[in-house]
């Protein structure tokens, strides 16, 4: 049976902290395009924590949200494209083939979740910095559009790895760099496909909700509440 | 296409000049950006011609020196170290040697250039381990190394080449295989 690769994010862990996004940034050669073309909303993070605040001062909440793309089962990025930059693939994973995508951002206008990023500009590093990049992800060039991939070349990587050794993927052994960083251990991927996993567990919770779930977009990322107190 | 190299232009008048001292992938002139188009780039001139013919002959294995072509996605260039293990006391008078030899004195390593992995490859995250262990021949995508002196590009990596393959040995062909 493919795998069918997802995640769950536990709410009731998760501290706001940025480890998450600060990763994706690096694991997959995300250029910054300075304040002033942020402000236009051209900033690119294939992971944000989003922040709210409930309740009246003084008796105020914080709550966070880390949203990435949610690899919907039925997404609407997908079905608009015209040249199937953006598809599906047999692991369930939503993938943006940059060197298809003409830049219609079609799929980003598509997209509920504002997860989808457009490359405004040729990506700038200052060198020496360049040679932080990963050599694993390609750097994309102007004019395509780009977002999460749930850090396809490890798993690449990681089934390559098991193939050789001829066995299995275990449970845990492929994490997303924005799973690897968070240290309150809020992300966990795996296999939604394999029951015993953890992922798959924690996405069968009663706390379990899905992120715009009444669009029917069946994402693949599970949030989990906190516990009322 | 066509839309991508427009806002390419359009992208490139907003920016600050380019300097030497920044990474971009924009191309630096016009005329780049045209060779990219038609797939043109100029032949590798490298530091010192590497007769590989004459290893071959001598039973060396590809292996030998590309050490980590099983393992990895980089086949690997090796250092003016792996040079010397042999070349410290065979063949030391020839002066292609003496070269390689000075190299090493120098502490410094033989700036070889790429022959392979220029556009459109670029855009393809390639790993050789995995090729390797299918049993796919070097030679398959790199020609018949074994009877060149100095490496040349001899075999078009288009994409039409790797997809056939795959075909043919029933490897995905699902493009988030390879672009990612």
């Amino acid at each position: 049976m493919p795998h069918r690769w997802g995640m769950a994010v536990d709410l009731d862990r998760c501290t706001g902290c940025g480890a998450c996004v600060t990763a994706c940034h690096a694991e997959n050669n995300i250029p910054t395009v300075g304040d002033s073309q942020a402000a236009r909303g051209r900033a690119m993070h294939w992971i944000r924590v989003e922040r709210y605040w409930e309740g009246e001062y003084p008796d105020v909440t914080l709550k966070f949200r880390p949203v990435m793309c949610q690899q919907c089962d039925a997404a609407p990025c997908e079905p608009v494209c015209p040249t199937y930059a953006s598809h599906h693939t047999d692991e369930g994973l939503n993938a943006q083939i940059y060197n298809r995508c003409i830049g219609t951002r079609y799929c980003a206008n598509a997209c509920p979740y504002n997860v989808r990023f457009f490359d405004f500009f040729h990506p700038q590093w200052p060198k020496p910095l360049d040679a932080q990049l990963n050599p694993d992800v390609s750097v994309r060039e102007v004019g395509v559009m780009e977002k999460c991939t749930f850090c396809v070349q490890r798993i690449h990587a990681a089934a390559i790895d098991a193939k050789a050794a001829n066995r299995e993927l275990k449970d845990g052994e492929i994490q997303p760099a924005c799973v690897q960083s968070c240290s309150a251990k809020a992300l966990v991927f795996g296999d939604l496909n394999d029951p015993e996993s953890e992922v798959s567990k924690l996405s069968r919770s009663d706390r379990g909700h899905k992120l715009l779930d009444d669009l029917g977009t069946l994402p693949k990322v599970t949030y989990l509440n906190r516990p009322q107190a | 296409m066509v839309i991508a190299f427009a806002l390419g232009l359009a992208a490139c008048g907003s920016q600050p000049q380019l300097s030497d001292a920044v990474f971009t992938t924009a191309h630096r002139s016009p005329g780049e950006a045209a060779r990219h188009f038609f797939n043109s780039h100029p032949r590798p001139q490298q530091p010192l011609a590497f007769p590989h013919k004459t290893h071959i002959e001598k039973k060396a294995e590809c292996t030998d020196c590309h050490e980590t072509v099983e393992r990895g996605p980089v086949a690997g260039i090796p250092s003016v170290k792996a040079c010397m293990i042999c070349h410290s006391q065979i063949a030391t008078s020839k002066p292609l040697i003496k070269e390689v030899t000075s190299y090493s004195d120098r502490g410094i390593e033989i700036p070889w250039q790429r022959v392979y992995g220029f556009y459109p490859e670029s855009h393809v995250r390639f790993n050789h381990a995995p090729h390797i262990r299918a049993k796919v021949d070097c030679a398959a995508c790199h020609g018949d190394v074994a009877n060149m002196t100095v490496a040349e590009r001899v075999v078009d990596h288009t994409m039409g080449f790797c997809v056939n393959c795959h075909k043919q040995k029933n490897a995905s062909n699902d493009c988030l295989t390879c672009h990612f």
